[in-house]
């Protein structure tokens, strides 16, 4: 009895199976290595993917509306190179407003995102995909073919280098504040009403444009955010920078049981989803298998968990019909 | 065709020179000979010989546009093609280096690709609960993951028998390149495949309305499987012919590839929602946007500001039905006014 309550409860909620691999991971990895769990190795692994977190959030917004943004690395790099380049040739120098520079460039790309979606009815994926290719090109362009180093952004990298505080408190801020929005606010409900049945939400007098409007400009912040951070933490601009990663993003989603239909997610799955995903990164060569696998493991993870997530449903939905039947 | 009760059966469609122009592909054609146009006043070199020289680069990326508008017309997504891309690439490589025959060196980089898109259909068949863009985020992750374990630390491979992929790079007649023969060849089947076969017309009525497709009888899952794993058949191609021209490969081969096809498809009138489009459209979209990758790059404009350009046209393009609907919206509510 006490078998099966165990298994309900991993198969019924999200957060609950995350929680499981997640605990059965940090088994497996102590057994092997035990210095993983020490203060610096953990600390490392939410710094290194503090970018990959942040813009989860909203990418989970994004897809709470059945929508997707693949732009979101391209909206960093044009944000990061521009305030890379203005730190270099010393225009602005305050770590504060270039942070807010980069939000507003952020949060302007992400606006014309929401803006060309919700008014005119184009398909996201289509959508951000053709300013997947314009935010990257803007960056090639600000960058007139150079990039910052190190050097030239020594004074802005101050705030994310190695040992400060400051990218954890960004990053717990930004987990807070939207655990809070999604549950408690208006505007967080109406993200969850618009994604799971759009027109409901419309006769129900929700004004479905700008809910998605307002979604995608938020992931626009969080990418101009990630874009100001990713320059701090590395201490370097370049307009390649995070190529290819927007995939990352949405792999710690859809681990994080987000539903690419819209209306089904949370944040503790979000957190749990890039937690997974960043712990394997790290934990991979510390248990003596080469860092070359980590992609293999990772892709092979992703299937294991979605696949493991339908047969269940599949599973409980012949019991509930073989308990109606009798 | 006035049938017992009086009702026409079949409906005549004449079409006109305007309404033919009306049509995404005919504003395409039209698109077409602006750009070469537009591409002549920018480039002196912008010539027929210079223009078939410089093709070949970009035309490997074309193999995978066909299947790509099976997949699209079905309602899915492949974004797992730029990794079969990488993988296909290292396996010829491997097989080449290992001292085999020719044949067998394309046999295997083909038969590497089908069975990677096999996997893919075995997977989005299996579980067609899925969103196909989830489980090919997932093996894309991993067919790239397996390439880059097979390339090791160093994360390249190059080709060494040089001489031996040599034909599939030569040009006939001093002009004309394989691959732009094969390219034709590959599009003719496709296309003919797709307008006039069972096979073709069925991919349309599952992408129109999968529910009733498979009430109608057809069998939707064999459709999917097949259509996937043309898919990784072609990008089995597309990494024989970009090894034939880089005499190599390495971790970032075919990185992107993906979003490149389906951005010409779409741009191409083949919409990612599914049962609309045609391949002459891609076609056409896809030579729009090679050409004018060639011409921007021969007048020295900077290849990131092209990406610019491509983005912008994507944009435009998919945003022209929108605003169209919206107008014929306003219009029938001001007559009824």
């Amino acid at each position: 009895m006490k078998e099966k309550s165990f298994i309900k409860m991993i198969t019924g909620s999200r957060e609950a199976l995350l929680f499981f691999i997640l605990i059965v991971m940090g088994i497996l990895i102590t057994i092997l290595n035990p210095t993983f769990f020490s203060p610096v190795n953990i600390g490392q692994i939410f710094r290194n993917n503090a970018l990959t977190m942040i813009m989860a959030l909203g990418m989970l917004c994004v897809m709470l509306t059945a929508g997707i943004d693949i732009s979101i690395t391209s909206t960093l790099a044009f944000a990061g190179m521009t305030i890379g380049m203005l730190t270099k040739y010393n225009i602005v120098n305050s770590t504060l407003l270039l942070f807010l520079i980069a939000m507003v460039i952020g949060l302007l790309c992400g606006l014309l995102n929401g803006l060309i979606i919700a008014k005119g009815k184009v398909a996201p994926i289509i959508c951000t995909m053709g300013f997947m290719y314009i935010w990257r090109g803007m960056a090639y362009v600000v960058g007139n073919s150079q990039f910052a180093s190190g050097e030239d952004v020594r004074e802005f990298a101050e705030f994310g280098k190695d040992g400060t505080i400051g990218p954890y408190i960004i990053l717990i801020a930004c987990y807070a504040v939207f655990f809070v929005m999604l549950k408690w606010t208006k505007f967080g409900r109406k993200i969850y009403a618009v994604g799971s049945n759009p027109e409901a939400a419309m006769i129900s007098g929700i004004n479905v444009d700008n809910t998605l409007v307002s979604v995608y400009t938020i992931m626009g912040l969080l990418a101009g955010l990630a874009g100001a951070l990713s320059v701090s933490i590395y201490a370097s601009a370049q307009p390649n920078m995070q190529y290819g990663r927007e995939m990352d993003v949405i792999a710690a989603c859809v681990i994080g049981g987000v539903s690419m239909s819209g209306g089904r997610g949370s944040v503790a799955g979000t957190f749990l989803g890039a937690l997974i995903i960043s712990i394997i990164a790290k934990a991979l060569p510390l248990v003596n298998v080469p860092s070359i696998a980590q992609n293999t493991v990772k892709g092979v993870i992703i299937l294991v968990v979605v696949i493991f997530n339908v047969i269940t449903r599949r599973m409980v939905d012949k019991q509930n019909l073989e308990r109606r039947e009798m | 065709m006035a049938g017992k009760s009086g009702r026409t059966i079949k409906a005549e469609q004449k079409l006109t020179a305007k309404q033919l122009l009306f049509t995404w592909e005919g504003a395409l054609v039209v698109l077409f000979i602006a750009v070469n146009i537009f591409n002549m006043s920018i480039s002196q070199s912008y010539t027929l010989s210079n223009v078939l020289r410089e093709m070949p680069k970009y035309l490997a990326e074309i193999f995978m546009l066909f299947p790509m508008a099976y997949i699209l017309v079905l309602g899915d997504i492949d974004i797992s093609v730029g990794s079969i891309v990488c993988l296909t690439g290292t396996v010829t490589c491997y097989i080449s280096n290992a001292g085999a025959p020719f044949p067998v060196v394309i046999l295997g980089c083909l038969l590497t690709g089908l069975l990677c898109g096999m996997l893919n259909g075995f997977i989005t068949t299996s579980f067609p609960e899925l969103p196909s863009m989830i489980t090919t985020l997932g093996t894309q992750i991993i067919f790239r993951g397996i390439a880059e374990i097979s390339l090791g630390g160093g994360g390249s491979v190059s080709y060494i028998n040089t001489k031996q992929i040599m034909p599939l790079s030569t040009k006939l007649g001093k002009l004309v390149p394989v691959i732009i023969l094969v390219v034709i060849v590959v599009a003719v089947i496709y296309t003919v495949v797709l307008q006039c076969t069972t096979f073709g017309r069925s991919l349309y009525a599952i992408g129109s309305n999968k529910v009733s497709a498979y009430y109608a009888g057809v069998d939707v899952q064999r459709c999917r499987f097949i259509a996937y794993s043309l898919m990784g058949l072609m990008a089995g191609m597309c990494g024989l012919f970009l090894t034939a021209y880089t005499y190599g490969a390495n971790t970032t081969t075919g990185q992107g590839f993906e979003m490149e096809v389906i951005a010409m498809c779409v741009f191409g009138g083949i919409a990612s929602t599914g049962g609309k489009g045609t391949l002459i459209g891609g076609i056409t979209a896809g030579l729009i946007i090679t050409l004018l990758r060639i011409a921007l790059g021969q007048a020295n404009v900077n290849s990131q500001m092209i990406l610019v350009v491509v983005g912008a046209l994507l944009i435009i393009a998919v945003l022209i039905p929108g605003i169209k609907g919206r107008i014929d919206d306003m219009k029938k509510l001001r007559s009824a006014a």
